[in-house]
């Protein structure tokens, strides 16, 4: 069946297990308040989370690069399971939550057609709690090193340009 | 050349006149650059328009999203929140003994 092909790709997956009980990193997750102190890569800020925690409902989080640049995410939640599962779509917004093409930003966003971010909360016992983040995109790890060779080959075309350049002078 | 197009798109007429080449030596490096997937070329009307793709000028950059990256570092950052908060959670527990 052609349908399950799109189902066999392999997502990007990220996992963690937070010393802390489930319902404390449920809350972590879900209240809008503790969603600004970790939103973001590492040097970013949240500078505004607004959060309507509800199937229908939507997340708009800000996220302020070191060097200041702002960019914004919208996450549309589709399915909530109290304490163990959010089934959501994340996506690049604008400052009013409109879908914005993440190519606009200069962001690769290879999503897999009818896929949704998956969320899972598992508690370990000993007050220990898996989250498991399913992203509705393809695996990164082989892409990430593929980015950087990615651009190491720009760098190579752009040395043969310019050198074709310098000759036909 | 992508000097000029990293300040906005430019027709191929507009590329020719700082250089000293023909307007058919230009076109043939566009084509490099185009084969390259460094520079989008589009119509408009009767001129050909060449534009920088999007992710040339952002990789450039010091920061480029990528999305384990964010989920990474974002998990980083909560594990810190979830320890602020059991801390806090306790703190609540002592004072409520108390009273």
């Amino acid at each position: 069946m052609t349908e399950n092909t799109v189902n066999e790709i392999e997502r990007m997956v990220v996992t963690r297990v937070f010393d802390a009980p489930r319902e404390l990193v449920w809350k972590a997750w879900t209240d809008p308040k503790y969603v600004m102190q970790w939103w973001g890569p590492k040097g970013f800020t949240s500078p505004v989370c607004k959060m309507d925690f509800r199937v229908g409902g939507k997340l708009l989080c800000c996220m302020r690069a070191p060097d200041g640049q702002e960019f914004w995410n919208a996450v549309e939640y589709h399915e909530i399971v109290p304490h163990e599962k959010i089934v959501s779509l994340m996506y690049f917004a604008d400052p009013e939550g409109n879908r914005i093409d993440p190519a606009q930003l200069g962001v690769e966003h290879e999503a897999i057609d009818g896929a949704y971010d998956v969320t899972l909360f598992e508690d370990l016992g000993n007050g220990q709690t898996k989250l498991t983040f399913i992203g509705n995109e393809p695996m990164e790890s082989a892409k990430n090193s593929g980015q950087m060779e990615g651009w190491n080959q720009i760098l190579d075309k752009i040395a043969v340009v310019l050198a074709e350049m310098a000759q036909a002078k | 050349m992508i000097e000029r197009l990293s300040h906005g798109p430019a027709s191929v007429r507009g590329l020719t006149e700082p250089f000293a080449l023909s307007q058919q030596m230009i076109s043939k490096h566009i084509a490099y650059l185009v084969r390259a997937r460094i520079v989008i070329k589009t119509k408009r009307g009767r001129e050909s328009v060449c534009t920088l793709r999007p992710g040339t000028i952002k990789t450039v950059s010091d920061w480029a999203f990528n999305y384990r990256r964010f989920w990474e570092e974002s998990f980083d950052k909560l594990d810190v929140v979830v320890n602020q908060m059991k801390m806090e959670v306790r703190d609540d527990r002592k004072h409520g003994e108390r009273n």
